[in-house]
C-alpha cells in the first residue's frame, strides 16, 4: 500500500518523540549511575552526565563496607525470600483449594476473603492490631500480613480454571490423594503463573520501604530501601537547613558531597536486583495484568 | 461460560449441603484445609482490625483497651467534627483531594497517547526497546524514583544544567525546597514512573481491535487522525471507563510514598495529606482515636466515590467492575 507524505511525516515525528521517551525514562538512572562511580569531592562542580568524570570505585567500597548496610541487605533479600515462599503457598493452596469441583460453600468462603479488599480497617487500626500481635519491631511483621493476597488467589485460580480435568481424574482413579495431586500433577502445569505471581511477590518485598517506617524502630531490622530513604532524605536535610554553616568550614563540605556519591552507589546497588530480574518481569508482570483485566 | 459453570456447581451444592454440614467438611477436608491458612491470615490480618475502627468514636487509651475507652463527645463524632475545626486537618483535605484531581485527570490523557503512539509503531525491533524502556521506572521502588528526583532538581544537576542552556542568565534553584513547586514535582515523578506501564492494558485494548475496520475505513478515505477518532478510541472506551473508575477511588488517596519521600524541612507543612498526617500525628505522635476518625473519613470517601462513578458508569455505557 502507497503511503501519502501526511504518513511519512506522522511516522518520522512519532519516532522522534518515541526517541525523547525513551531518553527521558533512562537518562535519571544513567546519571545516578554516572554518578556513582565518580570521585566525590569531583561531583560538587556539578556538571555530570551519563559517564563519570573521575572514575573510581571508592563509593562502592564505601557502601559495601558499612556494617549497617550489610545488615540491611540480609535483612532485605531474607525478607524476600520468605514472604515470597510462604505467600505463595497460602495463596496457591487457597486457589487451589477453591477451584475443587462442587465445594460446598465456595461463594460465601471466596466473598469472605474478597471483601477486606474494599473494606481496609485503615492504619491505625492495622497498626494497634499488630502492636496487639507483639508484631512490632520483630521480622514477622515483613511476612505475616501479606501472607494471602486475593489478587493473585484470582490470577492463580484463573490459570486453574483453565487446565483439562481429565488429568486429576484419572490421577485419582490411579488412588493418588489430593496433596499428592496438588504438587505431582497440578502444580508443575501452572509453573507460568506461579512463575509470575511469585516475581509480583518478590519485588513488592524488596521495594516495599513503609513496613519498616511504620513498624520497626529496631535498627538490626532495617531493610536496604529503608535505608536508602533515610540516606535520602537526611542528605536532603544536611543539604537544606546546614549548607550555609557547612559552606564556611570545608570539611563539612566534603563530607556533604562525599554523601551524594554514596547516595548513588546505594541507589544504583538497591535497584540492581530488579534491573536484573527485569527481562523476566516485562514478560510476566504484563502477561499478569493482561490476566488481571481479562478475568479481573 | 463462567456464569453456567457456576450455576451448574451452585445446584450441586444445593444438593450437597442436604447432607449438613459434617458431612461436607469431611468429604472436603482437603480442599477446606488448603483454604483454612488464608482464612486464618484473613481474619487475623484484615477482620481483626476492622474492630480497632470503633477507636475512631472513643478516647482511645491504651491501658484501658479499645473496648473499654471512654466514648467521645458529641455522640461518639468528636473527632470526625474536628477535621473541619481543625486547620492542620482541614488543609490536608483540601490538599489531598488537590493533588488527587490533579494527578488524576491531568495524568490520564498520557498513558493512552502513549499506547497510541507505541501502536503506531513499524518497526518491530524499534517497538519492543521502546516498551522495555518505557516501562522500566515503574518496577523501581518510589523511594528510589525520589533519589533519583533528588539528585535531578539538585542546585549542580542536570535539570539546572538545562535550564542554564536554555534559559541565558539562569539562576540555579532547588524546586525541592520551593513549596510552591511541590504538586508539580509530584505530578511528573509520577507521570515518569507510571506512564509507560498503565498504557500496558490501553495498549492491550488497541491490539485487538479487528484491523478489517481500519481497513474499510482507509478505502472509504480515512485518514489516521480520523481513523484514530472513530476506530481506535471508540473501541477502547470500555478499558478507559473501566480504568477510570478504579482510579477515582485515588481523587482522596494520594500516594504516601510519593508524599513523604518529596517532602522536607521546607515544604512539609505547606503541602501534607491524610496519609502523611495519619503517619506523624498517629503511629509517631500516639494521637491514636483522631487519627483512626481522619483515615475512616478517607476510607468512607473513597468507597463512596467508586461506588458512585461505578454506578454512573453503569447507566451511562453499562461498564462496571462490579
Amino acid at each position: 500500500m502507497k503511503r501519502s507524505l501526511g504518513e511519512k511525516i506522522f511516522t518520522v515525528v512519532n519516532t522522534i518523540i518515541m526517541v525523547l521517551i525513551c531518553i527521558v525514562s533512562v537518562y535519571p538512572y544513567l546519571n545516578q549511575l554516572a554518578l556513582s562511580f565518580n570521585d566525590g569531592m569531583d561531583a560538587i562542580s556539578g556538571g555530570i552526565t551519563i559517564f563519570p568524570r573521575e572514575f573510581t570505585f571508592e563509593n562502592y567500597r564505601t557502601v559495601f563496607s558499612d556494617p549497617s548496610f550489610l545488615s540491611a541487605a540480609k535483612i532485605s533479600v531474607l525478607r524476600v525470600i520468605c514472604s515470597t515462599v510462604l505467600s505463595l503457598l497460602v495463596t496457591y493452596a487457597a486457589a487451589y483449594g477453591l477451584t475443587r469441583k462442587g465445594l460446598p460453600y465456595r461463594k460465601q468462603l471466596t466473598l469472605f476473603l474478597m471483601l477486606p479488599g474494599y473494606i481496609p480497617a485503615g492504619t491505625i487500626p492495622i497498626y494497634i492490631n499488630m502492636k496487639n500481635l507483639h508484631l512490632i519491631n520483630t521480622f514477622w511483621v515483613y511476612i505475616l500480613p501479606g501472607l494471602f493476597a486475593f489478587y493473585n488467589m484470582v490470577i492463580i485460580r484463573s490459570y486453574l480454571q483453565e487446565l483439562p480435568p481429565e488429568m486429576e481424574e484419572s490421577a485419582k482413579i490411579d488412588g493418588a490423594n489430593d496433596l499428592i495431586i496438588m504438587f505431582r500433577i497440578i502444580f508443575p502445569m501452572t509453573l507460568p503463573v506461579v512463575a509470575c505471581v511469585a516475581l509480583w511477590l518478590s519485588v513488592g518485598a524488596w521495594n516495599d520501604w513503609t513496613t519498616t517506617l511504620t513498624y520497626i524502630t529496631d535498627r538490626d531490622l532495617h531493610t536496604l530501601q529503608y535505608l536508602m530513604m533515610r540516606l535520602i532524605k537526611e542528605a536532603e536535610l544536611a543539604n537544606s537547613m546546614t549548607m550555609q554553616q557547612a559552606m564556611s568550614k570545608g570539611q563539612e563540605v566534603k563530607a556533604k558531597v562525599t554523601g551524594d556519591t554514596v547516595k548513588a552507589a546505594t541507589l544504583i546497588v538497591t535497584t540492581l536486583p530488579i534491573l536484573m530480574v527485569y527481562p523476566f518481569l516485562q514478560k510476566y508482570f504484563i502477561k499478569g495484568i493482561n490476566i488481571g483485566a481479562v478475568k479481573g | 461460560m463462567e456464569q453456567t459453570n457456576v450455576q451448574v456447581m451452585d445446584n450441586k451444592t444445593s444438593t450437597k449441603k442436604k447432607r449438613g454440614l459434617a458431612y461436607n467438611l469431611k468429604k472436603y477436608k482437603g480442599a477446606y484445609l488448603m483454604i483454612l491458612p488464608a482464612l486464618i491470615s484473613a481474619i487475623i490480618f484484615s477482620y481483626l482490625p476492622m474492630y480497632g475502627i470503633v477507636m475512631a468514636f472513643k478516647n482511645y487509651d491504651v491501658k484501658l483497651g479499645i473496648w473499654g475507652s471512654p466514648w467521645a463527645d458529641n455522640y461518639g463524632f468528636q473527632h470526625f467534627l474536628a477535621i473541619f475545626k481543625n486547620p492542620e486537618m482541614f488543609k490536608a483535605v483540601k490538599n489531598t483531594i488537590w493533588f488527587g484531581l490533579v494527578i488524576l485527570f491531568g495524568g490520564y490523557p498520557f498513558p493512552i497517547i502513549l499506547a497510541l503512539m507505541f501502536n503506531e509503531i513499524r518497526s518491530k525491533w524499534f517497538k519492543k526497546v521502546a516498551q522495555t524502556i518505557a516501562y522500566f521506572p515503574h518496577f523501581l521502588s518510589w523511594i528510589a524514583v525520589i533519589g533519583l528526583v533528588y539528585t535531578f532538581l539538585a542546585k549542580e544537576g542536570p535539570f539546572n544544567q538545562l535550564m542554564g542552556s536554555l534559559i541565558s542568565g539562569w539562576e540555579p534553584i532547588n524546586p525541592l525546597m520551593k513549596s510552591e513547586w511541590f504538586l508539580e514535582i509530584m505530578f511528573v515523578s509520577h507521570l515518569w514512573k507510571s506512564v509507560g506501564y498503565s498504557s500496558v492494558v490501553f495498549l492491550a485494548a488497541i491490539t485487538g481491535i479487528d484491523p478489517g475496520l481500519y481497513e474499510a475505513a482507509s478505502i472509504d478515505g480515512c485518514g489516521k487522525w480520523k481513523q484514530v477518532w472513530h476506530i481506535t478510541l471508540p473501541s477502547i472506551k470500555p478499558t478507559m471507563v473501566i480504568i477510570l473508575i478504579m482510579s477515582l477511588g485515588g481523587l482522596i488517596n494520594v500516594n504516601f510514598e510519593q508524599v513523604y519521600g518529596l517532602q522536607n524541612a521546607f515544604t512539609q507543612l505547606d503541602n501534607e495529606v491524610i496519609g502523611t498526617i495519619v503517619y506523624r500525628q498517629g503511629i509517631m505522635g500516639g494521637k491514636y482515636s483522631p487519627t483512626t476518625a481522619f483515615g475512616l473519613f478517607q476510607g468512607v470517601v473513597s468507597l463512596i466515590l467508586v461506588t458512585t462513578a461505578n454506578w454512573i458508569s453503569k447507566k451511562l455505557t453499562e461498564q462496571s467492575i462490579w
